[in-house]
């Protein structure tokens, strides 16, 4: 878990949403949501779909939420990792803000080029007896074909825009989007190939034991309905499973430096 | 690595042309590594370990349900029987257990099936304990969807349910009081053998009540085939009324799809319950209302009557406004004017002084009175207040906030909490070992429930339960006759539940109603209250004896 600030992390929520915030006291936020965030987070359809239909202004709610213990008792909403208001902030933002277009801030004197980077962060997860999932970040330069892993911790040292400064002009990629991100995930087919697989081998032991004691079971009727049904059920539960998405990524513009070592 | 199924995904870099294309749209730098921080805090970075864990800072749990959940997900691979003994937490294991397969993404929707009486109260502890947003079914809901449905087997199994819920597929079903499914033959049975699922879980306290292959049938739900086939099953062990543990094979293969914790090996130390009943008797001049009330020949609606006796055992003023309602509904009645007149009449009651002594005796620390009627919550208040006594009340009709601050002020400032209702989930009262039941609720439930707001895990003094009852009254009949034979300020919570829904009892206070309603005689109602408790007495044991059937080792 990588929120170390949980009260931080919905401030600036809020704040990047635009939405009027108080955080006077430790431990206790209070915020005027905009529209977007009241159609986002209160699940309240019928009354935007109503002032609509009135062709009237809806108002916002406003939210006090309490994330210091001690305050549990104040007037307000609790709001811990578990919560579902927080689940509720963690899906609308990994949903809604996946893909950027930025471009690396700069003071420059001169004409100075941007390059092209192609940004992909990749979710792996591995199913059997159980799941384990895996976030790495590439990157990859469309100029030159560089790779670089951890791109998400290397442009978090950066200052990034919408906007592309004065002065900055970018340079147009060689490599296309589509040729680029084939061979990222080729490094990631790579990478997941060169893992240990222990944990499908154990699965599809398993799988193999527990279709043989089925078997068994139903030895004098191998064609007995629940039997098809229960050896659906074993495949679906224990068959060894790969999946490679991407969660976030897009595309930055960056200096020539980059990454600094 | 060509058996593992390997997905890749195309959308990622479609939709990155299409907003190129289309010049956006596209999110902010903060909002995107916003969004990141987000995604990071959501990965499973094991197969391992209970990542539920770090999602619930707000439950403590035991050792033993931690075990439980870990053994279930990592080495039974989601399909076990959850045989704890009554009030170890079954439950919390079960929500862990779900709540982790959800934070994993192996689940997305479920059904729960349970006893009808406990629909809700699964309902709310997935909701308020596991963040589980566990609904319970309507009669317009769909069976399929991503939800995590909670009804009762009863309802699921009927047609149109039935056929709407063995068309769809869950990831993750679970039975409790699974001991029902015992008999393979019973319609139950069949029907649960047949909804396609990827975990289950069977809960129940009495995994072998009688026979060998009830827990044969169990096992076949989850993982036919482990104790071997039905033929051979029964060769060996039919009419082996010997105990499990005679075969030790047998005990280790039933060891690996079920998990039984029992008191004695569990660290849990449960604090135990004291219970004392204080006599009281009625001034002489109480007495003598009592009796008139008990004679009025003009109310021969026995129940109507028995309301009456009660209040008068409780106060003076809770009988009192029953008399006047009974007034306005008649009419001009002199016997009943006289009675009012009498009650007017009357000192402080008697069972106010013994409560007030009883405080005193106390000393500082703190008391719970609970009682039946809102008048004599009222009376007591002022009561008490005239012997220095500081007290809060409670009631179910506060809003929520209202009754966090009763209960404040209870822990901060008032040393007695009086009162109206107990059933409200969630208050926690644990800081708390005094209880004292005023009068006597006609639903053994209700009492459990009020009991197991103070006496709950986490509850670290001994429990101290004080019943007020005045002799010859009807009261009497009721702590004598029922509550003390049933056993019931000793039983172990939930497990009175658990017998009630056996005998298909939903509504206990009905049941002593009519009772008394179809009685002609006192006498008749005591053979008749004698009875009852007798049955529930004799499930009581029957249960216990089947818990020990298998633990004896």
């Amino acid at each position: 878990m990588t929120i170390a600030n949980l009260e931080s992390f919905i401030v600036e929520f809020f704040n990047a949403y635009g939405c009027n915030v108080q955080n006077q006291e430790s431990g206790v936020i209070q915020v005027e949501l905009t529209e977007e965030l009241d159609k986002a987070l209160m699940n309240r359809p019928f009354y935007w779909h109503y002032m609509k239909s009135l062709n009237q202004q809806g108002v916002p709610m406003s939210l006090t939420l309490i994330t210091d213990p001690d305050k549990r008792d104040m007037k307000g909403e609790w709001i811990d990792i578990g919560s579902p208001r927080l689940q509720q902030i963690f899906n609308h933002v990994t949903s809604q803000e996946k893909y950027v277009l930025l471009f690396q801030e700069v003071e420059a004197e001169i004409n100075t080029p941007l390059y092209p980077w192609l940004l992909a962060n990749f979710k792996i997860s591995y199913s059997g007896r159980q799941k384990k999932e895996e976030l790495i970040s590439l990157g990859i330069h469309l100029l030159n074909g560089k790779m670089i892993v951890n791109m998400m911790d290397e442009l978090e040292k950066l200052t990034l825009k919408q906007q592309i400064s004065d002065l900055c002009y970018t340079i147009t990629p060689i490599i296309t989007l589509s040729s680029g991100y084939k061979r990222l995930e080729k490094i990631i087919l790579n990478y997941i190939d060169n893992q240990p697989k222990e944990w499908a081998n154990e699965a599809m032991e398993t799988l193999n034991e527990e279709i043989a004691l089925l078997q068994h079971f139903y030895q004098d009727d191998l064609d007995d309905k629940i039997l098809k049904k229960e050896v659906e059920e074993l495949n679906n539960r224990y068959t060894p499973e790969i999946n490679i998405e991407v969660i976030s990524g897009g595309i930055v513009y960056l200096l020539d430096n980059f990454p600094k070592s | 690595m060509d058996f593992i199924k390997l997905q890749t995904d195309q959308t990622f870099i479609k939709e990155l042309e299409k907003r190129v294309e289309s010049d956006g749209p596209f999110t902010s730098h903060q909002l995107f590594s916003l969004a990141h921080q987000a995604d990071q805090a959501k990965i499973i970075p094991s197969f391992t370990g209970l990542r539920s864990l770090d999602f619930l800072p707000h439950m403590s749990f035991l050792d033993h349900q931690l075990v439980t959940a870990k053994e279930t997900i990592e080495k039974m691979n989601g399909r076990a029987i959850l045989a704890d003994e009554v009030g170890l937490g079954k439950t919390i294991e079960a929500g862990l257990i779900l709540k982790e397969y959800m934070l994993r993404g192996l689940v997305k929707n479920a059904l729960i099936l349970v006893p009808a009486s406990l629909v809700n109260q699964w309902v709310n502890e997935l909701n308020q304990k596991f963040y589980i947003p566990a609904v319970s079914h309507r009669k317009n809901y769909n069976w399929d969807g991503n939800y995590i449905l909670v009804s009762s087997l009863d309802t699921a199994k009927r047609s149109p349910h039935r056929e709407a819920i063995l068309a769809n597929e869950y990831d993750f079903v679970l039975i409790d009081e699974a001991h029902k499914l015992k008999n393979h033959k019973t319609k139950n049975y069949q029907f649960v053998r047949q909804i396609k699922k990827k975990y289950c879980l069977l809960l129940t306290a009495t995994p072998i009540q009688n026979d060998l292959m009830e827990i044969f049938n169990l096992i076949a739900i989850l993982r036919p085939g482990h104790l071997g086939d039905m033929t051979t099953f029964k060769q060996k062990y039919t009419g082996n009324k010997g105990k499990v543990e005679a075969d030790t094979y047998l005990k280790q293969l039933i060891e690996r799809v079920m998990i039984r914790n029992t008191r004695e090996n569990t660290d849990l130390k449960p604090s135990n319950r004291h219970i004392n009943t204080i006599w009281v008797d009625f001034s002489k001049d109480e007495a003598s209302v009592y009796d008139r009330l008990n004679n009025l020949k003009k109310v021969n609606d026995m129940f109507t009557k028995m309301t009456l006796l009660r209040e008068m055992c409780s106060s003076r003023e809770a009988c009192y406004l029953s008399l006047n309602k009974l007034l306005e509904s008649r009419g001009e009645d002199e016997d009943i004017q006289s009675i009012i007149q009498d009650i007017g009449q009357l000192p402080a009651h008697s069972k106010a002084d013994k409560a007030v002594e009883l405080i005193q005796s106390i000393g500082d620390e703190k008391v719970i009175i609970f009682t039946e009627y809102r008048a004599t919550q009222l009376y007591l208040q002022w009561y008490l207040q005239q012997h220095g006594i500081s007290s809060v009340p409670f009631q179910g009709g506060f809003k929520r906030g209202k009754k966090d601050w009763m209960i404040q002020l209870f822990r901060d400032r008032a040393q007695v909490l009086i009162a109206t209702e107990a059933g409200a989930e969630g208050i926690n009262l644990q800081f708390c070992h005094h209880l004292i039941n005023y009068d006597l609720p006609w639903n053994p439930m209700k009492i459990e429930q009020r009991i197991g707001r103070i006496h709950r895990f986490g509850q670290e003094n001994d429990v101290k339960i004080y019943n007020i009852a005045i002799k010859n009254t009807i009261e009497e009949h009721i702590l004598t006759i029922l509550y003390e034979k049933i056993q019931l300020f000793e039983n172990v919570i939930g497990e009175l539940d658990a017998i009630l829904s056996e005998l298909n009892i939903n509504n206990f206070d009905k049941e002593i109603e009519s009772i008394y309603a179809e009685s002609d005689s006192l006498g008749e109602a005591k053979i008749k209250l004698e009875n009852l408790a007798s049955i529930v007495h004799q499930m009581a044991n029957e249960n216990k004896a089947a818990g020990e059937y298998y633990d004896n080792r």
